[in-house]
């Protein structure tokens, strides 16, 4: 039973965040409708139907507060539809506030949490309702329906007409889009069919038509409609919500079919081990015969993981859309003028990402707002226009999700950077900071400029929490920043993380798994150009000094003496690192198996895979490797490479 | 092609495009036998053979699947659904014919 209510509890829960990420766009809509004499009504109607919807299952679900307040702002809406006027900001602040209050009140109920006060918010808006002059005309246009349903009835005289129901679908499709299309019986036991269309029905067709056996009425906002049968399914997919497409799915049963896959990608590299060694002891017919099944297999199995992955993807706007609240709240705390521009938010990535990716971008957003952007006085001074610029920008490469996030304030000051690093204690390299190590400075534990006024102090997430879970997600970092210019924060992330292209590399007896995303270059490095420098080790590379670590030190491993050693080269710029390994011997698509036991998690080490053969490789977090190496070079003065090579 | 087969058996015969139009002729005129594929454009075959099934007014009409399908869960599929008899494509015109006439002479037609 108590399973039972949970599991309805978090049907509430995932259904309410889906109102409310419509809510949140759907505000962000009205909002740019300010001063204007009315607001979008197509948006306008979305947004009430959410309010609605959700005040509809909070109360199944006994969440009064939720509930109460829900409807307040749906009636607010009313209020502004029915009295066709134009919202204020005033009132555009209430509903902004009112939507964050009704998400902090599920989020309170989720957590466990002590309810959130929403009785203020919805007395204000309560009388905003009643101060909106509500004169609906009484005569109210039925001409125009939003939202319509039809129902035909066929009859042998209509036939003989040559008014049939694909006569009736071809005519709604006229006025709008079919929705859902089934066959249904009447009170009266006649065949009849049910459409349901979203269009524009002018009262002359509805009369017309009405002598043809088809009956209109207006869907009531919110409403379903029956059993659907869906109408040319495949068609503009995306733009229709009806619930009837679309099915929800608990993440963990996708990430249990991904692991099945996974197990699957491992058996078959042991059926293709089994495949070349039974190659001396078949018929050549026979075994070309096997080979090929083995890479059908292969074929098939690399998209159907594919499509799993696919389903697993949402758009990188759930993580953009809650960015203009924030800014538009701190830039008015702050005095500051900040314009959001977004752009390729349809930019897929996987759910899992999107959560653990939400903080650290605010985190980085709200940088942007109370560090990088000037005061209007200061911009004015340095001639930039008055309003800052915060891009956010996502787009997809491969394998890989780019995400960044800049402003045009006045950039990171890297003196300041540099003395506070030092005021702190860390290792400051002496002479001009690249962007590359003002990152990592900014980033590492300890430092922190924040200002005591600032919002983000109360969050306790500074940089050093964006890097370490970007560590833990598997992507990487860059900074671009000019003084006076802005500063840019370049974020990649693999689009998922389950099973990864991976490079195998061998040290001494043993092979080791490196994931390709994070590995910049390979290089192959003779043993005779390393040179050494205060207990560390360099090469030159690209003209420039790369420092090197021998993984089989890192590792304790046994070294094997060579004249030629491969290297991964990880990192950019100062920050750069080349790690010796043997030799690279294979590249594959391994499965990721974290170890996540605080017993036998180690720094270096992210999880292990399974190579078909029966041997479990270690994967490394060669970027992991590359910092201790330079934390180490750092306290031994490696900084100085610079002026010395 | 289902036409010229069944013309031996002297009865009209009248065609429909889609599901709908499927359920519209049942609606609008007695209908003795039903040859349904199960791809339509609209609906699946199955939706239309559990509309009429769970109609009492259609519930004794036969209904003769005739598909590409040609597997076990397709096969059992339709006859969960009500279909009477099950056919697949590429069909002689003289097997059909003879399903035809069986379960028009059957005395009580529809598998339910």
């Amino acid at each position: 039973m108590s399973d039972q209510l949970d599991s309805f509890l978090d049907d509430y829960f995932a259904e309410a965040e889906e109102h409310l990420a419509v809510i949140r766009r759907a505000l962000l809509i009205l909002e740019q409708s300010i001063g204007r004499p009315r607001p979008d009504a197509a948006n306008l109607e979305e947004l009430f139907r959410s309010f609605h919807s959700l005040k509809g299952i909070a109360g199944m679900v006994d969440h009064r507060e939720t509930e109460t307040l829900a409807h307040e702002l749906e009636s607010y809406l009313r209020a502004i539809r029915e009295g066709d006027t134009a919202i204020n900001t005033a009132g555009m602040d209430a509903l902004i506030k009112g939507a964050g209050t009704l998400e902090a009140s599920i989020a309170a109920r989720r957590a466990n949490a002590p309810a959130v006060d929403t009785a203020a918010i919805a007395a204000e808006l309560r009388g905003f309702a009643a101060a909106t002059p509500s004169d609906a005309r009484a005569d109210a246009p039925v001409a125009i329906a939003a939202n319509c349903s039809c129902i035909f009835t066929p009859s042998p005289a209509l036939i003989a007409r040559g008014i049939n129901v694909d006569v009736v679908r071809a005519r709604l499709r006229e006025i709008g889009e079919i929705i859902s299309a089934a066959p249904m019986i009447t009170s009266q036991g006649a065949v009849a069919f049910q459409f349901a269309v979203r269009g524009t029905l002018t009262d002359e067709q509805a009369a017309a038509w009405r002598n043809d056996g088809m009956a209109f009425s207006a869907i009531a906002p919110g409403s379903a409609i029956g059993p659907t049968a869906s109408e040319d399914s495949g068609a503009a997919a995306g733009a229709i919500l009806s619930s009837g497409h679309y099915v929800r799915v608990d993440l963990a049963r996708l990430d249990e079919l991904m692991r099945m896959i996974g197990n699957l990608v491992i058996l078959r590299s042991r059926l293709n081990d089994t495949v070349e060694r039974s190659e001396r002891h078949l018929p050549a017919a026979h075994y070309r015969a096997m080979q090929d099944d083995a890479e059908a297999i292969e074929r098939e199995l690399r998209e159907l993981r594919e499509g799993v992955m696919r389903v697993r993807l949402v758009p990188v706007g759930e993580i953009f859309r809650r960015m203009p609240f924030m800014v538009r709240d701190l830039a008015r705390e702050t005095g500051r003028s900040v314009n959001v521009v977004m752009s390729g938010h349809d930019t897929k990535i996987d759910k899992f990402l999107v959560e653990r990716m939400m903080d650290p971008v605010l985190h980085i957003v709200r940088n942007a707002v109370s560090h990088g952007v000037e005061s209007p006085e200061e911009r004015q001074a340095s001639g930039k226009p008055l309003a800052a610029t915060l891009r956010l920008g996502a787009s997809a490469s491969g394998e890989t999700v780019v995400i960044e996030i800049a402003d045009d304030g006045r950039g990171i000051d890297a003196e300041r950077v540099a003395a506070r690093a030092r005021l702190v204690g860390l290792p400051v390299p002496s002479g001009p900071l690249d962007n590359a190590t003002l990152l990592e400075l900014i980033s590492a534990p300890g430092f922190s400029t924040r200002d005591k006024s600032d919002r983000v102090s109360g969050r306790g997430f500074g940089m050093n929490v964006v890097r370490e879970t970007l560590q833990e997600l598997g992507g990487r970092m860059q900074l671009e920043t000019e003084r006076g210019h802005g500063t840019r924060f370049i974020i990649e992330l693999p689009l998922t993380l389950a099973i990864t292209a991976a490079m195998l590399a061998r040290v001494g007896d043993q092979v080791f798994a490196i994931p390709q995303a994070s590995v910049r270059e390979v290089a192959e490095i003779e043993a005779a150009s390393i040179r050494a420098l205060q207990g560390s080790e360099i090469v030159e590379f690209r003209g420039a000094p790369l420092p090197v670590v021998r993984l089989s030190s890192a590792l304790g491993c046994r070294e094997t003496p060579l004249d030629r050693f491969h290297a991964f080269v990880v990192g950019s710029g100062a920050a750069a690192v080349g790690i010796l390994v043997d030799r690279i011997v294979g590249h594959r698509e391994i499965v990721v198996r974290a170890t996540s036991d605080p017993l036998i998690r180690v720094d270096a080490v992210t999880g292990a895979t399974d190579l078909g053969d029966g041997r479990a490789v270690l994967i490394l977090d060669v970027a992991a490797i590359a910092r201790q190496a330079r934390d180490r070079g750092a306290r031994r003065g490696l900084a100085v490479v610079k002026d010395i090579a | 092609m289902v036409k010229v087969a069944l013309a031996p058996l002297a009865m009209e015969t009248v065609e429909a495009a889609s599901g709908l139009e499927a359920i519209e002729r049942l609606a609008v005129a007695p209908i003795n036998l039903m040859v349904l594929d199960l791809n339509m454009p609209d609906m699946h075959g199955l939706e239309v053979l559990g509309f009429v099934r769970a109609n009492q007014k259609f519930h004794n009409i036969p209904i003769i699947v005739l598909t590409t399908r040609d597997d076990a869960a397709s096969r059992d599929a339709a006859a969960q659904a009500g279909a009477t008899r099950y056919l697949t494509k590429p069909f002689k015109p003289e097997a059909l014919l003879t399903e035809a006439r069986q379960v028009l002479d059957a005395p009580v037609p529809g598998a339910r």
